[in-house]
């Protein structure tokens, strides 16, 4: 065991890993942004099932893997609004919303591949997005391929941390919005919008999750399948709860998943003896054990998961 | 007003089935089918032979054992997302026990097997209901992720230590439950389902560990105020519904399937909530609606047969289903609509209606 542990499978491993964080990081900020404003969406699954169907439908007929990847997320958009209309206006219960798009979004990304390539398809695969090594950065030794050589949405998605930092810690708009899923009334009595913020929300929720499930399908694997997700919409989920409501501490959720996720395809590829079902298995524990020695009790937006209805005192 | 709020439980979902059905149906058409055609071929198939009969109660038992495992902890206020990890374990420990131990007569050997099956699946429960309540985790991450390591077990063991030749699946156990009336498959699983169902009603609705079971899940706050030990009767309800999944595992491959292979018990944890939640969180509810879902999915392969429709149609009109069932009764729980339902029939008093009155508590899992 001690051979493998060469520069070679390091730097493999850290560009795998940047590459597996990526639609977790994605996603982990799209529940950010969501349960800022008090929604808690447990749906990121469906979300990114019916994101990443889209994204590869679009992409395949297109032949344009970046086209696929606005096509997902516009679908995750779409998915959301279902959420967001039910949620908002009906005050349906967000949890048990969640779980409804996490039946619903699936079944329908299902039927539409079934529909599009017919009931007994065999594998087909689309063109997937070609990695844009950044000028001379990716010509620095070791650290050059594993940070500054993947394809644009990588770059997209770690720019989305500083940022969504900046908008919620330093602008007014930002803070307004961290009000909504705070204090919900005393927001309102700040004449800010509640509802609509709330809808905005959902319409960044839906785009990047839409976009982490077309990322899937469009630059990491080349096909779709139902069940590509494979229950990465609820890591996320928990990469929002270890990261602390933080977009820093969800980059280094996001980072760690990301990592467990490529030692063990890793470890597959180098086919050590270990039967690949058990090495599977890395990540969801290590999910389970990092939850369970760093999550904390009540963190969060206070007024998450509560309906708001404007007229009840 | 009780039972006026009876008969909206009821014609929600059902008004909600239509309208599935009715959106199914322009799909079908929309994608260049007959509509007329396709449902009946649905009828024929679920309905069209003594065998067909019988399939669909061969269907029904997991979806009623994993709905009625979401019922019972969402009746408690815990979302168990984890049944179908809890199923897989009930049914890898009684391919365990029906594979290797012998010389004991089938029923008891079948005995054994579910206990331990139930047994197995309260465990796995017992995970996310106690790291919710010692770690303060979100017990919906815990039960998926341990859904993900249930089946990749289930994986490693029947293309592993429990192997049977050269394909990837377990050897068949011999001890099988009986069958019934003849019918196809049919077997003696579906009465112990819905003796089961019929059993947590009653525990449910008319005895006291019922009541505070259900008093946590309306108000955790209010119940500990009266003295009942929350923490205490979440981790249990989450063990009991881990246990009722994890028997339902046992009874699928005693009954049914008999080995373990790729695909056991897949979907059922999710088709569960979504039964439980259209049946309105009531085990009568949930058996009625696992049928409905069964016989769907039963008439759903003469569909394709008969008119090229995909089997994914009726996939999409259950998840409508449980769309509108949600939908609707967040709606008719909304504040302007009950006071529009609710002030019709007693229009001298429309105001009393507010948020906490007795009769907002009754109503149940709209308000949490």
């Amino acid at each position: 065991m001690t051979t493998i542990w060469n520069a070679t499978f390091i730097s493999e491993l850290l560009l795998s890993m940047i590459r597996m964080a990526t639609p977790i990081l994605i996603v982990a900020i799209a529940e950010l942004y969501s349960e800022k404003a008090g929604l808690v969406n447990i749906g990121l699954d469906g979300i990114m099932a019916f994101g990443s169907l889209v994204g590869f439908l679009v992409s395949y007929i297109t032949g344009n893997p970046y086209l696929g990847l606005f096509a997902g997320a516009f679908g995750g958009i779409a998915i959301n609004m279902v959420y967001a209309v039910c949620t908002i206006q009906l005050g349906a219960e967000q949890i048990v919303y969640g779980m409804a798009i996490n039946i619903f979004a699936p079944a329908i990304a299902s039927f539409i591949y079934k529909i599009y390539f017919g009931i007994s398809s065999s594998l087909i695969s689309a063109q997937l997005m070609k990695p844009l090594p950044i000028p001379v950065l990716s010509h620095i030794p070791y650290v050059g391929d594993v940070l500054f050589n993947h394809t644009p949405i990588v770059y997209l998605a770690y720019l989305l941390v500083p940022l969504t930092y900046v908008f919620f810690n330093k602008t007014r708009a930002g803070l307004n919005y961290t009000a909504v899923g705070e204090y919900p009334k005393a927001a309102e009595s700040l004449g800010i919008n509640v509802i609509r913020t709330k809808y905005i929300a959902s319409i960044i929720c839906g785009f990047l999750a839409g976009l982490g499930g077309a990322y899937l399908t469009t630059c990491y694997i080349s096909t779709y399948s139902d069940g590509v997700v494979s229950g990465r919409g609820f890591i996320a989920l928990s990469a929002v709860i270890f990261g602390r409501w933080a977009p820093g501490g969800v980059l280094l959720a996001a980072l760690l998943f990301g990592f467990t996720d490529a030692l063990q395809l890793r470890l597959q590829v180098l086919n050590s003896g270990m039967p690949y079902q058990l090495l599977a298995m890395i990540p969801y524990l290590c999910t389970l054990f990092v939850l369970a020695f760093f999550g904390i009790k009540k963190a969060g937006p206070k007024a998450n998961g509560k309906p708001y209805f404007k007229e009840e005192r | 007003m009780k039972l006026r709020n009876q008969i909206i439980k009821i014609i929600v979902p059902i008004l909600a089935i239509l309208l599935s059905f009715l959106i199914g149906g322009i799909l079908i058409a929309a994608i260049g089918g007959n509509p007329k055609e396709a449902f009946l071929y649905l009828l024929k198939g679920a309905f069209g032979s003594k065998a067909n009969v019988g399939e669909s109660f061969v269907k029904a038992t997991p979806l009623i054992f994993t709905g009625l495992a979401a019922t019972f902890a969402y009746r408690c206020g815990v979302f168990n997302l984890g049944a179908e990890g809890q199923f897989v374990m009930g049914a890898v420990v009684s391919v365990y026990i029906g594979t290797t131990v012998t010389g004991l007569p089938d029923a008891l050997l079948i005995t054994v097997s579910l206990i331990c099956g139930a047994i197995t699946g309260g465990l796995w429960g017992f995970i996310p209901g106690i790291l919710k309540i010692w770690r303060g985790l979100n017990e919906m991450i815990v039960s998926i992720m341990l859904n993900y390591v249930a089946i990749l077990f289930m994986g490693y063991l029947y293309s592993g230590p429990l192997r049977e030749g050269s394909v990837p699946q377990t050897a068949a156990v011999t001890a099988k439950l009986m069958r019934l009336f003849g019918l196809s498959r049919m077997h003696i699983g579906i009465v112990i389902a819905v003796v089961l169902a019929g059993i947590i009603y009653y525990f449910m609705f008319y005895t006291d560990g019922g009541f505070k079971l259900r008093a946590v899940g309306l108000n955790s706050t209010a119940a500990a105020f009266n003295g009942f030990p929350v923490n205490r009767l979440m981790i249990l309800s989450f063990v009991i519904s881990g246990a009722i999944a994890g028997l339902g595992g046992s009874v699928e491959l005693h009954g049914t399937q008999y080995r373990l292979m790729s695909g056991f018990g897949q979907g059922y944890g999710f088709d569960g909530v979504a039964i439980a939640l259209i049946g309105q969180l009531n085990p009568i509810g949930t058996v009625l609606v696992a049928y409905l879902f069964a016989v769907l999915r039963t008439g759903a392969t003469t569909m394709q047969v008969g008119t090229g429709m995909p089997t994914s149609v009726i996939d999409i009109i259950q998840a409508l289903v449980i769309v509108f069932a949600v939908a609707g009764s967040a709606f008719v729980n909304l504040p302007k609509v009950r006071q529009f339902i609710v002030g019709a029939s007693f229009p001298e008093n429309p105001l009393k209606r507010k948020k906490n009155t007795p009769d907002a508590i009754e109503k149940g899992v709209g308000e949490s």
